[in-house]
């Protein structure tokens, strides 16, 4: 059975002054709160956020026969509202709700919880978005009676630069960008490249290979998609392998995590080596590093970890959490990112910059306790 | 207590069980005649023997209702993914072989791994802003299939039956469903992924590690593995012993 909290009145008045103070904060900064229906239309996070988030949501059908999801974040609701309001940009919105979300294998823990989150909807200026959300994550912390906490952080932009910088084939880039933090999973694919030895298929063979195929439905594909895949394919067989260093290369930038400044350096040493210039990312990281020195967090208390992949797949480049410790150890109490796909996927016109960041106020009220007790 | 054994109600399955049984000198008398659902091993006290659907059954072990049951392979694992802690799987009974498998249309030239499908789920997501459909009855399967193979980019949708009629119908662009010799999905159009066999699935006896076991029902069981561990060729009881709390 799922853990389900009940809150006695310290516990709820706790949270209730911990929320004001929070709404507080982020109304003095210019975000306006709102609070979406917690009951909400089962597709727009299932079409979104892919199965994984979709086995942690729970659906319900209501009596007419409409699906239903509690929802198990509050992100996609506004920027769901942001889209279908026209909100004008760039938008500055606020929440305090409650969150669900289904424990598999984690019994132990709470299947709701409380957020309280900020959303940065369409400021062109990525790194101006950047230090304000990490910078309002910070003082919501410091707010609160945190001052103690650590800064995990990783960015996808960073490796997408690193894959566009090799000499590859697109489809290839495509991949190692989507599956770049699993394990593993270089060496495999490394291992599927071709050996140069197959000639790529004419168009004219590709078209006669479909039409022998009278009993297939194009299942939700259409004839020129599958013909220009089917011809890539064939090309990428017959394409050279990818050079030995530079895989090795990819292997051990995957792996880096450390402190920020040890992690950093390692990363330029591996790219010099191998004669990769990625000069935009590194001064866009370094201008990064300087302004969270610049908002009072030492970099002693800075991770980077290349592999950093949060399992809502709508984040698209910089992702953090935010650690801090209560009496069972660390605990992560924030996390967030950009999403600049997030708004055209809900219907937006055009792409949106976009970048948020949730508290989970229920542990820094146990990180807060446990501040006052060491 | 009694020691409560649930054997498939119908079909080949129940032949072929019953048959299994019997070569391990254990001859099952129903006792609520011949059409009855009740039934125990002649010579073998303690055991009662229950005919249910071979999905029940597997129900019925996850959630410890029973103590001891035949099914598939695949059903015991779709009704408790991990096993552990839920479920120890016995012995393989050498019948009932299918395979749960990932199907795409034959239309489809250019997909035949699931690297391939990984791909066209990922052009599929971001040209239409939604998710490729996976038709199946099979959701704790595919989801720790796809995600042992890195796909994110899809979204189940439940299928009762004739899940390989999903794509041509509309209803989903892929499957995950089971199949003996493959003919149903050829004939429908589809073809399974060279990498794409989720399980090679057979007939098991298996206990559920969350039903009441008492001293009685593990002596019970203690005996019926006896009879049935000259037939399996290896002692099958300290396995299970070990499992139980």
């Amino acid at each position: 059975m799922a853990a389900l909290p009940f809150y006695d009145t310290a516990d709820i008045s706790a949270l209730n002054d911990q929320a004001v103070i929070l709404l507080k904060l982020f109304g003095a900064r210019g975000y306006t709160r709102q609070e979406p229906s917690i009951l909400q239309p089962a597709e727009i996070f299932l079409d979104r956020s892919g199965e994984e988030i979709r086995r942690r949501t729970f659906t319900l059908t209501d009596p007419s026969g409409d699906e239903l999801a509690l929802r198990p974040d509050l992100t996609i609701p506004i920027c769901k509202h942001a889209v279908d309001s026209g909100a004008s940009l760039p938008a500055r919105l606020s929440y305090n709700g409650l969150a669900f979300r289904y424990q598999p294998n984690r019994p132990e823990r709470p299947t709701q919880f409380f957020q309280a989150g900020l959303e940065l909807l369409g400021l062109a200026d990525a790194a101006a978005g950047e230090g304000e959300i990490l910078g309002l994550a910070f003082e919501s912390l410091r707010a609160v009676g945190i001052q103690d906490f650590e800064l995990r952080f990783g960015d996808l932009a960073l490796f997408g630069a690193l894959v566009d910088a090799l000499e590859l084939p697109t489809s290839w880039r495509e991949r190692l960008k989507r599956n770049f933090w699993r394990a593993g999973y270089v060496e495999t694919f490394l291992r599927r490249l071709g050996d140069g030895a197959e000639k790529a298929p004419s168009r004219a063979e590709v078209e006669a290979a479909l039409d022998a195929q009278t009993l297939g439905a194009p299942a939700g594909r259409t004839r020129e998609d599958v013909i220009a895949r089917a011809m890539e394919r064939g090309a990428e067989a017959a394409a050279l392998r990818l050079d030995p260093a530079i895989a090795g290369v990819i292997t051990k930038l995957f792996g880096i995590s450390g402190p920020v400044e040890e992690a950093m350096r390692e990363t330029r040493a591996l790219l010099a080596a191998a004669n990769i210039k990625l000069d935009g990312p590194l001064t866009a990281m370094d201008a990064r590093l300087k302004a969270i020195a610049a908002l009072g967090l030492d970099l002693s208390k800075v991770r980077f970890t290349a592999h950093f992949g949060r399992n809502m797949e709508y984040y698209t480049g910089f992702v953090f959490e935010l650690w801090a410790k209560d009496a069972e150890g660390p605990v992560q109490v924030a996390g967030g990112g950009r999403y600049d796909t997030l708004m055209q996927s809900l219907g937006a016109a055009k792409p949106v910059s976009a970048i948020g960041c949730a508290l989970r106020t229920e542990r820094l009220l146990a990180a807060r306790k446990f501040t006052g007790v060491a | 207590m009694a020691l409560t054994l649930a054997i498939p109600s119908k079909g080949r399955l129940k032949e072929a069980c019953d048959a299994w049984f019997s070569a391990a000198g254990l001859k099952l008398e129903l006792t609520a005649g011949a059409r009855g659902y009740r039934g125990a091993f002649a010579g073998l006290p303690g055991v009662d023997v229950m005919l249910l659907s071979a999905g029940e059954i597997a129900s019925s072990l996850a959630a410890g209702d029973i103590h001891m049951g035949v099914s598939g392979e695949d059903l015991l694992r779709e009704a408790a993914p991990e096993l552990e802690g839920r479920m120890h799987l016995v012995c393989p009974m050498g019948f009932g072989f299918a395979d749960v498998v990932v199907a795409v249309s034959e239309y489809w030239i250019d997909v035949s791994t699931m690297a391939d499908l990984d791909d066209v789920c990922a052009a599929y997501a971001r040209t239409h802003h939604k998710r490729l459909r996976v038709a199946t009855k099979y959701a704790q399967l595919t989801r720790g299939f796809f995600a042992h193979n890195g796909i994110a980019d899809y979204r189940i949708v439940p299928s009762a039956g004739a899940t390989e009629a999903a794509p041509a119908a509309g209803l989903a662009e892929v499957i995950v469903d089971i199949t003996t010799t493959g003919s149903t999905l050829k004939a429908n159009g589809l073809k399974v992924l060279d990498d794409g066999v989720i399980l090679k699935s057979q007939a098991q006896l298996a206990a559920s590690l969350s039903a009441d076991w008492d001293a009685q029902t593990r002596a019970t069981v203690e005996a019926l593995l006896g009879k049935l561990s000259a037939a399996a060729g290896s002692a099958l009881y300290p396995a299970l012993a070990s499992r139980l709390k």
